[in-house]
């Protein structure tokens, strides 16, 4: 069983949770993933690690409600367990001093690319971060990625709070000489991001989760179509270049099971409501 | 029940028509029972609703009773919606506020000798109507402005011909060809069918044609780059191909004329290692040039790389005619040479089938070949050509000496091609040409609205047909653009931002790319692009998405009220099952109005719920459904490939399996649930099925669930 130390509330329904992990904690790097099961019967997942504290010996992960496991995730307070708790998963991101990095999170991902960015900044970069959302109180982590980056810019869809959508970053481009991109969030945002700097030649790296059962190189259910070869997000990723990744392929195998999701969370909320 | 502002005063109109309705059914009984349902403050009932008198009723009933909701339980909507609709508009109510029961093609016609249930199901239609009816919203209908603009991508005669239709219509043209001329695949053509003419010649009268418009304006050596927007408007990017600086233009429909290309037949027979070995177009292009030096013996080879059994399974349609043609005219250029066909059908189809007869007659000669014993081409020391074919008729091998062979490709998607499909997002098939929405319903147009598919680009095909094409598209074209202005309906998809979780599984699944994904996921809905399928909305884990007119509110409060007086009808002991038919609009439900027109008999126990398409039908609905007591739930929608809304029903039929195992799960036997197909011309098939269905739930027995009891806290 591993403990939930601390719930932070990030937006609605965004919540960071911080578990009590030693060993998991110990050996994280930026850039990889845990996959936890709440209980017996519940669903695997997986959820990137947004940071460690070796101290404590826990690990944070932030979880947007999209869905059954998520919203029951979401019900835990601190104190309460969680069954399994698997990682850390994945390749972790290559952290060295490449000059300027830009850091584009979007949504729920904005935390566990401030990670990344801390990291980057600590190696001797130049790290401009965006932080961007839906809409304004959804954005997350704004005071953080303030504090680790070097400048900040703020997007949203519907423009209530900072840019609107994320052209802005083509005059950025224009101003400024970025020698790499990271980007995490909506796949939707990974692609628009990675089609800009396609443009300008800018090596862009993209944190995928497609949809994983194990998480360690054996179901092959996370598969993602990088230039001509088929990998693995689990144990290939999560980290691919963005200018090579089927992001249309990868949109559509994440809606695979969009009945069986969608089943499992009315079932869910009506127990709930009759509990 | 939450009822929606101000409150629903609900008029209903209850048609006899004549004695088609009011010969089985008991109005009077229906009048009454109507009556004591919630929020419905006026009844009548009228001979024929639908005549003036009816009509007349309707609007002075609105005014008089300050009715805010009018349901006529009468006929088909098919056929009596509009009018009805209308009616209520003149007296001041917005038409989204009518609600129809379909109370004789799917009652009294139906149930013509079974009166008691027949008046009992009119009931109930009409307490699911009154139902819904409490949730309907008003909606306004926007109109689009359509920019009398078209462009035509490709300058080859189909595109040419396209371009000077529209042109001589009025309507501005912009032709965009990738080539520094135009011409297309007819500029390397020779003589063609069935006249004989020089390409050159029809060729040089078509653009002549085509630049005597002033409203054509042509872009050579130019490629569409970008293209967004909708019908009316969209916004084009045109990329010189010499130089860095765009054009911007605005169109307001879109035509695609980009041909195809004959498929390089490397790898097959030998093609590219011997300098004898050509293609039928590097044929005509020797023909043309004068340069074929004079052949002895020539032996052309059909179906290369086509009809294969996997990847190139089409026939190229034209490689006969054109084979044979050139057979023929190398016949009469070189009496004294010998022309060999080795074929594996020959398929001069239509009138085209004098080609075969002019080859014939111009001793051309046939030899047919096994696709799994295809001819070989061997080249001799001494540099001429073998062929060695095993003749099915004679079941011989044949071996023939050739200084010329000639194979016949087929044509193929070019890759400037492909990147167009992606570039104004509409689908190429499983053969790689441009997909057409629907080959009998919507012929050469595209599921996104405003832009239109012809010629080779479409599929092989010759140049009369592709010509035929190009007019179709013109003609389509030209209609909302003459029209300048079109009404789109309201029935159309909204999301609530609030409850959205931006996973873009409505921008996946919407066949009509009416859904974008703002940057960080926000879906946007282009409102023109909007079908109304409402595919989006079941796809929704979150039920953000809503179609309107039939969101998720409405179409469950429809299906409460009918299974709310169901405690008492169980009550009798003697079992009939009460049956839910979602019905999709189109198909099925007509499926339904033809066995009502035919009078055919059927079960009585089902009731039917008109949806917009079976792939609107959400898990949700079915699950309330059964917790509300149904013994039987059955989704109806086009056959497999008719869908209007492209795949609408296929997305309805992948959600079959997870439904009925999450069915199991609750300790529902999953065969309570059913999808079914249905054309419209297949009243007896839908009679049958609900019958067969009734009768396989008759052998069920009734649905006992206590349904709060069975849902787990875990799935």
């Amino acid at each position: 069983m591993f403990k939930i130390e601390t719930k932070r509330s990030l937006a609605p329904g965004i919540n960071l949770f911080s578990l009590s992990a030693k060993e998991l904690a110990a050996k994280t790097k930026p850039g990889q993933f845990v996959i936890l099961r709440i209980d017996e019967d519940g669903e695997r997942i997986p959820l990137t690690i947004a940071d460690v504290d070796l101290e404590k010996g826990t690990v944070s992960v932030a979880c947007h409600e999209v869905g059954k496991t998520s919203k029951q995730l979401g019900r835990l307070n601190e104190g309460d367990s969680i069954l399994n708790l698997l990682g850390p998963l994945g390749k972790p991101a290559e952290i060295k001093n490449y000059g300027t990095v830009l850091c584009v999170g979007g949504g729920v991902m904005a935390a566990p690319l401030h990670f990344q960015a801390r990291a980057f900044r600590e190696a001797g970069n130049n790290v401009i971060g965006v932080v961007g959302a839906t809409t304004k109180n959804h954005l997350i982590f704004l005071d953080e990625m303030e504090k680790t980056c070097n400048e900040l810019y703020v997007a949203t869809d519907d423009g209530t709070e900072g840019h609107r959508g994320i052209d802005f970053l083509k005059d950025l481009f224009i101003e400024r000489k970025v020698d790499r991109v990271i980007t995490e969030g909506p796949v939707v945002m990974m692609k628009a991001v990675s089609d800009l700097t396609r443009q300008q030649g800018i090596p862009t790296i993209v944190n995928l989760l497609p949809i994983m059962v194990d998480g360690m190189g054996m179901c092959g259910a996370c598969r993602v179509t990088v230039g001509k070869n088929m990998l693995f997000g689990c144990v290939d990723g999560p980290e691919f270049d963005g200018h090579q990744v089927d992001f249309d392929e990868l949109l559509a195998r994440l809606k695979t099971y969009t009945p069986q999701e969608k089943i499992a969370y009315v079932f869910w909320e009506e127990g709930e409501k009759h509990q | 029940m939450e009822v929606k502002e101000p409150e629903p005063r609900i008029g209903v109109f209850l048609c006899r028509c004549g004695c088609n309705i009011g010969g089985v059914v008991d109005i009077p009984a229906v009048t009454e029972y109507a009556k004591t349902l919630p929020f419905v403050v006026y009844v009548e009932e009228n001979i024929y609703t639908c005549s003036s008198a009816g009509l007349d009723a309707i609007k002075k009933q609105i005014e008089k009773h300050k009715l805010n909701r009018v349901i006529v339980a009468s006929c088909t909507p098919a056929t009596h919606e509009s009018l009805f609709q209308k009616t209520c508009e003149e007296a001041g109510l917005n038409k989204y506020l009518f609600e129809m029961a379909n109370i004789r093609e799917h009652c009294s016609w139906v149930h013509m000798h079974l009166p008691a249930e027949a008046t009992e199901k009119a009931k109930d239609l009409v307490r699911m109507a009154a139902a819904k009816a409490r949730y309907l919203e008003p909606q306004i209908e926007t109109e689009l402005d359509i920019i009398p603009a078209a462009l035509v991508i490709g300058g080859g005669i189909t595109g040419i011909t396209a371009a000077t239709t529209l042109a001589r219509q009025g309507f501005q043209v912009h032709l965009v060809e990738k080539e520094a001329e135009l011409g297309g695949m007819l500029k390397r053509l020779y003589k063609l069918e069935p006249t004989d003419r020089d390409s050159a010649e029809v060729l040089r009268e078509a653009v002549t044609a085509l630049k005597a418009n002033s409203q054509v304006h042509i872009h050579t050596s130019t490629l569409v780059s970008q293209v967004s927007g909708f019908i009316g408007k969209f916004n084009v990017t045109l990329q010189p191909k010499n130089s860095g600086q765009t054009e911007q233009i605005e169109v307001g429909t879109i035509i695609v004329a980009t041909g195809a290309e004959p498929l390089k037949p490397i790898g097959y027979y030998g093609y590219s290692e011997n300098p004898n070995i050509i293609t039928e177009l590097e044929l005509e292009q020797l023909l043309r040039s004068g340069k074929l030096k004079k052949p002895e013996k020539v032996v052309m080879i059909q179906c290369v790389g086509t009809r294969e059994k996997t990847l190139r399974t089409y026939c190229s349609r034209i490689c006969c005619q054109v084979a044979l043609k050139n057979a023929t005219q190398l016949r009469k250029l070189y009496p004294d040479s010998d022309v060999f066909v080795l074929f594996r059908d020959v398929q001069t189809f239509g009138e085209y089938e004098h080609i075969y007869k002019d080859a014939r007659a111009n001793f051309v000669k046939f030899i047919r070949y096994d696709q799994n014993r295809p001819p070989k081409v061997a080249t001799k020391p001494d540099g001429q050509l073998l062929v060695s074919v095993y003749d099915t008729y004679l079941n011989n091998e044949i071996e023939l000496e050739s200084d010329l062979v000639v194979l016949s490709s087929p044509l193929v998607q070019h890759e400037d091609g492909k990147k167009l499909a992606s570039v104004l997002k509409v689908p190429l098939g499983a053969d790689g040409f441009f997909f057409e929405v629907h080959p009998k319903l919507r012929p050469v147009e595209f599921a996104s609205e405003g832009i239109y598919i012809c010629g080779t680009a479409h599929g092989p095909k010759n140049i009369l047909e592709s010509i035929s094409q190009a007019y179709a598209t013109a003609a389509k074209a030209s209609i909302p653009m003459a029209a300048g202005r079109i009404k789109a309906g309201a029935v159309k998809a909204s999301v609530n931002e609030e409850i959205c979780v931006n996973c873009d599984a409505c921008v996946v699944s919407c066949a009509f790319n009416a859904i974008e994904a703002s940057p960080f996921g926000l879906p946007k809905i282009i409102e023109a692009n909007c079908k109304g399928c409402g595919v989006c909305a079941s796809e929704c884990p979150m039920g953000a998405m809503q179609l309107k007119q039939y969101r998720d509110d409405q179409i469950t409060i429809a299906v409460e009220a009918l299974f709310e007086p169901d405690k008492h009808r169980k009550a009798k002991g003697d079992f009939k099952p009460l049956i839910l038919c979602f019905a999709c609009k189109w198909c099925s439900y007509a499926a339904a109005d033809l066995a009502g027109v035919s009078r055919i008999q059927y079960s009585p126990n089902v009731r039917i719920l008109r949806v917009p398409c079976s792939g609107r039908v959400d898990v949700l609905h079915i699950l309330k459904a059964f917790q509300s007591g149904a013994d039987g739930v059955i989704i109806t929608g086009c056959l497999i490939g008719d869908c209007h809304y492209i795949d609408g029903n296929i997305k309805a039929k992948e959600r079959v399996d997870v439904i009925k195992k999450a069915l199991e799960y609750l300790d529902i036997d999953p065969k309570r649930f059913e999808l079914g197909f249905a054309s419209s011309s297949e009243g007896q098939k839908f009679a049958a099925m609900m019958t067969d269905f009734v009768k396989q739930i008759e052998g069920l027995g009734p649905n006992t669930l206590k349904p709060k009891q069975r849902i787990k806290n875990n799935v």
